[in-house]
């Protein structure tokens, strides 16, 4: 019955258009209420949920994404890319996808990543006469490169809802392989629908040009190795490293490419607040759901429900990853790994798949979920800049579907994508 | 109906900008506590104990008044489509619960936030010399803020009546974290 009333409130609650944080809250508190036990407890948890140190990670790498964005960091990182693969056939979808990769690399938001390369790319691909449907598609698929490559703060908000014990630094590693899986792979996406559609191929700008992009590049991509190496030897912890990178963008922004107003800096200020506070109040209720999840033992019963249908983790993970697909079409991101986590992680774990490689196959999960509607938050973004309408982009958007779910087979079967680079590092 | 709405956005505008505006410095200070703890590690060879509790503080204050913000500003990430497709009779009713339910849960909040003030006030924060405490008292100020904004949410929606426009579903201001 405790389980009927935490589930089902949440359900109703959801569906009538609560906002997520609350239905776990409300959820949460109503079940304590019928069970009997002092509500206290609810407010106990999700205080205690708000105050991991790691969490502070997730506004300072928003804060420092904005930042470039509006600093110049992002558009020098396309010139970058621009001049390296812009003479390939139908060559800005491949600046594109570079681009996204590159810019992933600093940002770790597929939203940021459609819009601000998206921003700048789409109209220059229009005006070059690739149709406005594949610049959209490109842009949006190639977006969500930015959740694998580190810094990816979906992995942070993965390891606090495993419970915090997992290796940042490992999960960070484990994305790397993946993510440039995936930008391979969009890039033959991007190619072959090149070919057909007959697009032309750009001119090689020049090995001085190339080396003098990347020498304008480099404070950005100066900014991947900081943060990357700093965290992976163990130098500053993810928050720090965040908070270094918030720090370095705000300098390169504001004295180096004096790009950065102090209108912009208080903008990005207000934007980060309006931004983060809410994810965060989802992982702090979650808090409270999470631990009724768990002293109502919901794991141990998910996973003797699932040892009851298979007992092949390869059964297993492909079911996971069927239902994943399906709640990430309508679940925003950071709901639905603060909401799976807690329920799949347990049964993944005892069919033996390790806690690293779950974690980057539910984050390119979910990243698939943002370009598939109704809720497809990085599509939306990449239509609006593209200014064509969700259903035009869904008519061509399938080779790049195609190429993500190969990709999302290739890590959930081979695990060694995923955990080979952490484990060089050991 | 209308005049009480005017009323409360005239009294309650100004609270939400300057809880915007508080918790956007706290994330400034927090900034500058994490990066004073590194410098401070690396180059003065001391390692303060202060900054981290001081952080994770200013977190709650930023997330509890930046989610109060939220709730009044409608940008709290969540499910919309029901509300899209929904007839406007059950779309007003779906609303009027919605605010209902989130007054009610911020008034709780308020209270067991104040009990669990009042319990660890005399308790030492580790690492920092102020009461524990404070840690619990941004859940009473954030019940307060967030169960006066929904009640304002929901004398507006009782004042404009069952035919308003919900937006399409799409990308709420929370996206970016995606």
């Amino acid at each position: 019955m405790e389980l009927w009333i935490l589930f089902g409130s949440f359900t109703v609650l959801l569906l009538i258009g609560m906002p997520v944080a609350f239905c776990l809250g409300i959820s949460s508190l109503s079940t304590v209420l019928y069970m009997g036990l002092p509500p206290v407890i609810v407010f106990q948890q999700i205080n205690s949920g708000m105050n991991a140190f790691s969490m502070m990670a997730i506004p300072f790498f928003i804060f420092a994404g904005d930042l470039m964005i509006r600093g110049g960091i992002a558009e020098r990182l396309i010139n970058f890319a621009a001049s390296m693969v812009g003479h390939v056939r139908g060559g800005l979808g491949q600046v594109n996808v570079v681009t996204c990769t590159l810019f992933g690399g600093i940002s770790g938001s597929a939203v940021a990543d459609a819009s601000a390369v998206g921003g700048i790319m789409i109209p220059q691909m229009k005006a070059r006469g690739y149709d406005a449907d594949y610049a959209v598609n490109v842009t949006a698929n190639a977006a969500i490169i930015a959740l694998l490559i580190p810094p990816s703060h979906n992995m942070i908000i993965y390891s606090l809802s495993a419970g915090g014990n997992l290796s940042i630094a490992d999960l960070f590693t484990a994305g790397i392989v993946p993510g440039l899986m995936l930008c391979g792979a969009l890039m033959i996406a991007a190619y072959v629908v090149a070919v057909r559609r007959g697009y032309p191929a750009g001119v090689f700008p020049g090995m001085p040009t190339v080396l003098r992009t990347l020498a304008i590049a480099t404070p950005g991509i100066l900014l991947i190795g900081i943060i990357f190496g700093g965290i992976r030897s163990g130098w500053f912890t993810a928050t720090e490293s965040s908070c270094i990178a918030l720090i370095y963008s705000l300098l390169v922004a504001a004295f180096v490419y004096r790009e950065l107003g102090w209108r912009d800096f208080l903008e990005a200020t207000q934007g980060a607040v309006r931004t983060t506070a809410m994810v965060l109040l989802v992982i702090g209720a979650a808090g409270a759901f999470g631990w009724l999840m768990a002293f109502l033992q919901v794991p141990q019963t998910t996973v003797a429900a699932m040892k009851t249908v298979s007992d092949d983790p390869y059964t297993v993970l492909l079911m996971i990853n069927a239902i994943l697909l399906v709640l990430g079409t309508f679940m925003d991101m950071a709901p639905m790994i603060i909401i799976c986590t807690p329920i799949f992680l347990p049964v993944v774990t005892a069919f033996g798949v390790d806690p690293i490689h779950f974690g980057v196959i539910l984050i390119l999960n979910a990243g698939i979920g943002l370009n598939t509607p109704p809720v497809g938050s990085v599509q939306f973004v990449a239509c609006a800049v593209g200014k064509i309408s969700i259903g035009e982009s869904m008519k061509t958007i399938w080779p790049f579907y195609g190429a993500s779910v190969a990709v999302l087979l290739l890590v959930t079967y081979v695990p060694a994508f995923s955990l080979w680079l952490p484990s060089v590092f050991k | 109906m209308q005049a009480l709405a005017q009323s409360l956005a005239r009294f309650l505008a100004p609270i939400s900008r300057i809880s915007l505006w508080i918790a956007a410095s706290g994330l400034i200070v927090m900034t500058v506590m994490v990066a004073w703890q590194v410098f401070a590690r690396k180059v003065l060879n001391d390692s303060p104990s202060w900054t981290e509790p001081g952080a994770l503080l200013l977190m709650s204050w930023f997330i509890l008044l930046g989610g109060a913000v939220g709730v009044r500003d409608g940008e709290h990430m969540g499910f919309e489509i029901g509300l899209h497709y929904a007839p406007a009779p059950l779309r007003f009713a779906m609303k009027l619960t919605t605010h209902v339910l989130i007054v009610l849960f911020g008034l709780y909040m308020t209270v067991y936030g104040w009990q669990l003030t009042e319990k660890t006030w005399g308790a030492k924060m580790a690492g920092i010399s102020i009461p524990q405490g404070m840690d619990y008292l941004p859940l009473v100020v954030g019940g307060v803020l967030i169960a006066l904004f929904a009640f304002e949410n929901l004398v507006n929606q009782l004042a404009r009546g069952a035919d308003t426009v919900v937006n399409a579903p799409g990308a709420p201001a929370s996206a970016a974290v995606e």
